[in-house]
């Protein structure tokens, strides 16, 4: 059984957001939620790199771990899914998630968050597939379809890579010894600086 | 009608000035990519404002990012972070100290306290009931007490319900069930929350005085209360009850103001902040809840007579005189006879007990 | 530079209120459906007797079929299909186009949202019109009688050139050729479109240079680039999608990627080199480039020998800027440059590639050529992996430029002169006479008309110094911003002077609410992109086929449905739509189409019937990915898209030319040389040299050397007269004999022999760096009108006032004064990712509005804290000119000390004042801001009248 992952390519990724928007799109998703975001790191600065990040579907995912109700659930492919219905919207996946996953519709005044949102990667939940059930709470179920998550179909740069966790390290290690010397390669920026450079 | 028009005032003015980043994630430590920086000027340096062979991977820069390093987020809720590393450890203590050694110090203040039901029994007046009563708790002191009283229960039942609820509750009465259950003790809990706020602070105003320790009060530590053989002499409040006392006003504050963080969480600056309220409320919660089974017990079931100071107001003159038995000197200004007493040190005169026997009964 | 906003809601009432609306989740799909109010029956009951394998029981709980339609994106001019999911007439979702070769299935945040297009939550709706300072519904009856009524009695009046006729880049090639078509039966040449604020320098500099205006290569051969150098260009915000392309070239090629940039861009952080400049210097570093290469050799000499005239010229100017003197200027250090210069000259064949932050200037033309010539002396022109790579900015300028909705040319680059109306009226079926009866005078008919960065002054300038009877008295904003062009304070002026003043757009657009009009004003609502049909040309001159997505949303109309209404009210319908089916108002797209095919014959454009077009669209996946060439299926050998020129007519089967100028094709399969356009022999002032190429010619040719453009006594001459069919040599003999060339023959006979001996029709000449009949035939640095650089002046001035395109045109007379004391900083603009052009249909996206909602400045931290700003407050930006914007301060590394920066999409506050309240009820975009051009100020080119948007002066003010 696949095991689906998420990789974003730093080198890549140019804070374009065509990832959070096809997301909004794909689901409609309201103002104030997003399913993805892309965090921007020494933003003007030499060393400036983006990433996409929304729900990562850990192995052993922190807010499955904390919910008070148990309202997740992980797929035989390794997503994280929750169950809309049983959330009670109280803001612990939020603080244990290091992704910044979980989002809220509302603003949390008297604790007032309503149904937890998140990324499903494209795989819906627990009603059945394509019910309009299911789309209203969760967009669309990508995966029932045969696809992939559409932030990552239609990434301007192809940083963003979903699938398969072989398939998609394997187009990254491709990457990464295509790039050779200097991008990717792990310490090399430390340990050789000022050598072998034009 | 204050306390409704408070809360309301509250809310209106969260609607409008809050802003949805209440829920943001900022550093309250130095920016984590201090050291870094010098590496790219130093890497700048070498080869001009940016490397020629590709924007090159530093490990360090990674690290950083894996301990919370800071960026420039798109939009929405989940602020600047790209990994909110304090996350997992927030995980941890919840999951592993907090619900499971929580929950085992609860189970064993039940079992102490069970324990103690069995070996000790019910505390019985010596002297059986006098019919004779005075006057303990008055009215405002009572409505006060069962104020706090049923909001600390509503609170308590429905914070055990988010904090061991998964683990207790719903094998027994399923998901979708518990989720109903646990909605209604978040909803109940984020409602009622605040007027303990209210029932706090009454509380103190009523019963501070008299709750400053005193002398008497090491001698009965000494005497380890008169629970373990001799008796232990109190005043109008023992030892223990100070303590109890004390307990719910710290420990209370403690739980208002986290509480209030996590009631409004715009108030927090930093998601830091909520994940330590959680953990600091939950620990607080378990140290009341635990101390409040003590209270209940003694005040019910563990002591005969003690109940009747919190329902008629009225206690059983033998009652006082064999658990408070200084108070019941102040009081009616006899001595109470005691074996075991080394003696008072000294007889309050007439005008000092009954201007305390007038503040106690009005 | 992206001020990004962590989760801060818009304030203003009315827009929580449209929040509070939408997280109460009206905007699904399906509310969509009950909204949208289209008639479900008919195409659901049809979608049903297909049967079949549904290949989604979709989300909408419908089982009706879901239908594939390809458009394309409307944004920038990558050219990114658009995989629309429609279902019972609902667009319902996006696919991506992972066959396309331009995408690979990819968008960036703008096509990712397109859809929103059908929701139009905040579209212009129906008709209106400003009645006493409200917005008033009406009919289109009403608006078309109306608005005639109007400019028929200003034609009566003031003549034909009173009114302005201000086109789109948005159009398709179908809508920009008929609106210049319109405009040419309306009688004026007063008609323009964005490609003046955007390419034009590139275009008049390119054109110049080596023949063509346009991208000579296209972004899938960047993959064979060796080297990239980007001057003003910020792919990673206005060209995303290129940005794959680009990474792969570096990636693969291990190809260095250097970028020349005021800003630290988000395209510089991905670079291997970063060069920061001042603004307004590009001729400076080009030349500071060139030295290094001169100084060292590095040039390819065989290559000039053979195909460059004149760099002996440009030697001498290059001279002059040894490192010290360019570091003087640009600020950039000699050293850097020289590594520059090496990467290039070690990294062949690389590419150039520019955007704005080249073109928008006083010298723009200036900057274009030089680019031009740092690329023919690295011979990396005509080359696949070299190529000048100009990135255009909206979807279809490339098109709208070629079908020339220009104030100075006819389709096709022909000009004004009486032989390119005559061309035009053959191909129009109507007399020459009919058409000069239209203008005010034949002198009008050939003249320039108003560019439309000028068409402030044409409202406003004293009609004694105006090459034309009147003041302009109505404008027509048919698809553009008015945010988009500078002098912003002015424009309000002019807006509230004018009689008469028509917005035909999807949306309202900050043209409707800038001014302090009370009536007079119009807003017709037209249709999106997704709505209707026709071709659009991408930044690569490849034509792409969009279908139609969805019916056009509440009463708007397709823009050549309003066209039609109006060429009928105003009284030329008949003969405009001579040979134009028409149903029920809408002109049909494909005889449009056809009919430009058959006059178009200098760029090529006659090749792309509507029928090979759609059948590049259905077989995308057949084409390969870096060289566009179809391997097999139905057009097998044909280059995606057809990029022009895509010779003769149709039945040749030109497969269209992938790279300009690139020899080691033969003409037939898309190989070019340069074209033959100014002549044989340079001026005797520049030494009355041969300007044919010497001994280059690409493959297969018959003739082994330069020649001149192709005649029909040139054919004769060669003796290929006889390949000529009887048809085409009839039409040739009756229309000017030996004297008809390759441009206007009719019947494409001439281009079709030419090709056959593998000649180009255009002839075969060299390139030429020197423009002898330019301002500044050598490009020549020169100051920006509003330079901080006093002490330049005597060296770099700029050129003398002149009167240009009907106008007084200023610009010794500002630089005069100094305002640098004043007004410290150097001011300059440019995109954000999530936005467009004026931003109106973005920033009315509520999945893009989410993400910027705040204009902003970006200020250097250093200059911030000498003036006392913090990050994030308020601040006052103004420039000499006085006017002055109201925004938020960014403190970023990212602009140099002493410059500072502003996006230009935002609008809808003017001054520190908030328009939000003068939109029409529900048609206020998500996000209003300043815009930043409100204070840029006055400036532009010395050939083509492009504004200057990327240099002035402005002070900086809590406020």
């Amino acid at each position: 059984m696949a095991r689906m992952k998420f990789l974003c390519d730093a080198e890549r990724c140019i804070e374009c957001n065509s990832c959070v928007t096809a997301c909004k799109n794909e689901h409609e998703i309201p103002w104030g939620i997003n399913r993805r975001r892309v965090v921007t790191l020494s933003d003007g600065k030499p060393g400036e790199r983006s990433i996409s990040v929304a729900c990562m579907h850990c192995s052993d995912a922190p807010c499955m771990a904390v919910c008070p109700v148990d309202c997740f659930y992980q797929t035989a492919n390794g997503v994280v899914l929750h169950d809309k219905d049983l959330c009670i919207g109280c803001g612990y996946c939020f603080f244990a998630c290091p992704f910044g996953a979980p989002q809220y519709p509302q603003a949390g005044n008297f604790g007032s968050r309503g149904k937890m949102d998140k990324c499903t990667f494209c795989a819906g939940g627990p009603e059945d597939d394509h019910s309009a059930e299911e789309f209203k709470k969760y967009g669309r179920n990508r995966i029932a379809e045969g696809k992939l998550p559409i932030c990552a179909e239609m990434c301007s740069t192809k940083a963003l890579l979903a699938g398969d966790g072989n398939i998609v390290s394997n187009i990254y290690r491709e990457r990464v010894v295509g790039r050779g010397f200097g991008s990717g390669a792990w310490g090399w920026g430390r340990a050789y600086i000022g050598e072998g450079r034009t | 009608m204050d306390l409704r028009e408070l809360v309301a005032a509250m809310f209106l003015f969260a609607l409008i000035v809050m802003p949805l980043e209440s829920l943001q994630a900022q550093s309250v430590r130095p920016p984590a990519n201090a050291v870094n920086q010098g590496i790219d000027k130093q890497i700048d340096e070498q080869i001009g404002t940016s490397n020629t062979l590709g924007t090159n991977s530093q490990s360090d820069y990674w690290r950083d990012l894996r301990h919370g390093k800071d960026g420039l987020a798109t939009s929405g809720q989940s602020g600047r972070k790209l990994i909110q590393a304090q996350g997992e450890q927030w995980r941890i203590v919840r999951k592993t100290y907090i619900v499971k050694y929580g929950g085992w110090v609860l189970a064993t203040a039940i079992f102490l306290i069970v324990l103690f039901y069995l070996i000790r029994g019910k505390i019985r007046l010596k002297a059986g009931r006098s019919g004779e009563t005075i006057s303990r708790f008055s009215l405002p002191h009572r409505t006060a007490h069962w104020f706090m009283a049923s909001i600390f229960i509503l609170l308590s039942i429905s914070g055990l319900i988010l904090l061991l609820g998964r683990t207790v509750l719903m094998p027994v009465i399923g998901k979708n069930a518990h989720s109903i259950v646990a909605s209604a003790a978040m909803q109940g809990h984020n409602l009622f929350g605040p007027l303990f706020i209210v029932a706090l602070i009454w509380l103190t105003f009523m019963f501070i005085r008299g709750n400053f320790f005193q002398m008497a009060d090491l001698k009965w530590i000494l005497k380890g209360g008169g629970l373990l053989g001799p008796h232990a002499s109190a005043g109008h409040y023992n030892f223990g009850e100070k303590g109890w006392f004390w307990l719910v006003v710290i420990a209370g504050s403690i739980m208002a103001i986290t509480g209030m963080i996590l009631e409004f969480p715009w108030l927090a600056e930093s998601l830091q902040l909520l994940q330590i309220s959680v953990i600091v409320h939950a620990i607080g919660a378990i140290a009341l809840i635990s101390a409040a089974l003590g209270h209940i017990y003694i005040g019910t079931l563990g002591m005969e007579g003690a109940l009747d100071s919190m329902t008629t107001g009225d206690v059983d003159v033998v009652w006082a005189k064999e658990h408070h038995d200084l108070w019941y000197e102040e009081v009616t200004g006899q001595k109470v006879a005691n074996p075991e007493a080394e003696g008072s040190q000294s007889i309050p005169d007439h005008n000092q007990i009954s201007a305390q026997s007038q503040t106690t009964e009005t | 530079m992206l001020r990004k906003k962590i989760g801060e809601v818009a304030k203003g009432p009315r827009l929580s209120s449209a929040l509070k609306e939408m997280t109460k989740g009206t905007v699904d799909r399906r509310t969509f459906l009950k909204k949208s109010g289209l008639a479900v029956g008919g195409i659901g009951a049809a979608a049903t007797l297909t049967g079949g394998r549904v290949q989604k029981a979709h989300a909408a709980g419908s089982d009706a079929k879901v239908e594939l339609k390809k458009s394309v994106c409307t944004n920038c001019s990558v050219g990114c299909t658009v995989m629309a999911e429609v279902q019972n007439g609902v667009w319902i979702g996006q696919e991506p186009g992972f066959d396309s070769p331009f995408n690979l299935g990819a968008h960036c945040a703008k096509g990712a949202a397109a859809r929103e297009a059908a929701h139009g939550d905040r579209r212009l709706k129906y008709p209106t019109k400003l009645v006493d300072g409200k917005w008033k519904r009406i009919s289109w009856d009403e608006a078309i009688n109306e608005v005639g009524d109007i400019m028929l009695d200003i034609k009566k009046t003031s003549g034909p050139d009173s009114v302005y006729w201000l086109g789109s880049a948005k159009h398709s090639n179908e809508q920009a050729y008929l609106f210049r078509k319109f405009y040419a039966f309306w009688g004026s040449n007063n008609g323009d479109h964005q490609a003046r604020i955007c390419h034009s320098t590139t275009v008049a500099g390119v054109a110049n240079t080596w023949g063509y205006g346009a991208m000579t290569n296209s972004y899938n051969d960047i993959h064979n680039s060796k080297a990239m150098i980007l001057i003003g260009s910020n792919p990673t915000e206005a060209h995303p999608v290129a940005m794959q392309h680009l990474m792969k070239a570096k990636e693969n090629n291990n190809a260095p990627l250097i970028v020349c940039d005021p800003r630290f861009t988000r395209t510089a952080a991905k670079a291997t080199e970063y060069v920061r400049m001042r603004p307004g210097t590009d001729v400076a570093l080009i030349w500071g480039i060139l030295w290094h290469i001169l100084e060292n050799g590095w040039e390819d000499k065989e290559y000039i020998r053979q195909r460059v005239w004149g760099m002996n010229y440009i030697a001498e100017e290059v001279a002059r800027w040894n490192p010290e003197e360019c570091e003087r200027v640009t600020g950039v250090p000699g050293s850097q440059l020289k590594r520059v210069a090496r990467t290039l000259a070690n990294n062949r064949p690389g590419t150039l590639i520019w955007c704005m932050g080249g073109t928008q200037h006083t010298n723009g033309n200036n900057n274009t050529r030089a680019y031009c010539i740092l690329q023919l002396a690295l011979g990396n022109i005509g080359k696949s992996g070299g190529g000048a790579n100009i990135f255009r900015g909206h979807d279809n300028v490339q098109g709208a430029t070629d079908f020339c909705v220009l104030s100075h040319s006819l389709p096709g680059y022909y000009g004004l002169k009486k032989g390119s109306w005559q061309h035009w009226a053959r191909v129009w079926d109507v007399s020459y006479d009919y058409l000069l009866g239209k203008f005010a005078s034949e002198k009008l008919m050939q003249s320039k008309g108003i560019p439309v960065s000028r068409w402030i002054d044409g409202v406003l300038e004293d009609k004694k110094n105006m090459d034309q009877p009147d003041n302009l008295r109505a404008m027509v904003f048919w698809g553009h911003a008015p945010n988009s062009q500078t002098r912003g304070g002015e424009m309000k002026t002019a807006m509230e002077k004018l009689d008469l003043l028509v917005v035909i757009d999807p949306y309202p657009t900050v043209s409707a609410v800038m001014h302090d009009r009370k009536d007079g004003v119009y807003l017709l609502p037209a249709t999106t992109q997704y709505e209707t049909y026709g071709s659009v040309t991408a930044s690569n001159r490849s034509l792409q086929w969009r279908e139609k997505v969805i019916e056009p949303v509440f009463e708007s109309l397709p823009d050549h449905t309003i066209m039609y209404k109006f060429a009928t009210k105003l009284g030329f319908a008949d003969e405009m739509f001579k040979n134009i089916a028409i149903n029920n108002d809408e002109p049909m797209v494909e005889d449009i189409t056809r009919e430009f095919n058959k006059g178009m014959w200098t760029i090529g454009y006659t090749g792309q019937s509507p029928e090979r077009l759609k059948l590049h669209m259905a077989n995308q996946h057949t084409f390969d990915k870096t060289t566009l060439q179809a391997k097999g299926g139905p057009a097998d050998g044909e280059y995606y898209g057809l990029p022009w020129p895509c010779w003769g007519t149709a039945d040749i089967k030109h497969p269209g030319t992938p790279n300009l100028y690139d020899p080691s094709k033969p003409v037939a399969e898309g190989g070019l040389c340069f074209r033959n356009r100014f002549g044989l022999k340079s001026p005797e002032k520049w030494g009355s040299e041969n300007l044919l190429a010497d001994g280059s010619y690409p493959v297969d040719s018959e003739i082994k050397d330069g020649y001149p453009e192709f005649t029909m006594g040139m054919l004769k001459k060669l003796g290929w007269d006889s390949d000529l069919t009887a048809d085409e040599r009839s039409f040739i003999e009756g229309l000017s004999g030996d004297k008809t060339n390759w441009k206007v023959d009719l019947t494409g006979g001439i281009q079709r022999v030419a090709i056959k001996h593998g000649c180009a029709p255009f002839g075969n000449a060299k390139a030429r760096t020197v423009v002898w009949n330019f301002p500044d035939p050598i490009p020549t640095h020169r100051e920006p009108l509003y330079t901080p650089r006093r002490d330049l002046l005597d060296k770099y001035a700029t050129y003398a006032d002149k009167q240009a395109y009907r106008l007084p045109t200023m610009y010794a007379s500002i630089q005069k004064n100094d305002y640098s004391k004043d007004y410290p900083i150097i001011l300059t603009s440019g995109r954000l990712v999530e936005y467009e052009g004026g931003g109106d249909e973005s920033r009315s996206n509520p999945w893009l509005a989410e993400l910027q909602q705040d204009m902003f400045v970006e200020i250097n931290t250093a200059d911030a804290n000498n003036i006392g700003i913090r990050d994030g407050e308020m601040v006052w930006v103004e420039t000499p000119e006085k006017s002055k914007i109201r925004v938020k301060a960014m403190l970023t590394e990212r602009v140099g000390k002493g410059v500072a920066f502003l996006p230009f999409h935002f609008g809808g506050h003017f001054q520190g004042k908030d328009l939000r309240s003068k939109y029409p009820e529900g048609a206020d975009p998500y996000v209003l801001g300043e815009a930043a051009n409100t204070v840029m100020t006055y400036g532009y080119d010395s050939v083509t009248q492009m504004q200057e948007s990327k240099v002035s002066l402005c002070k900086i003010t809590r406020a």
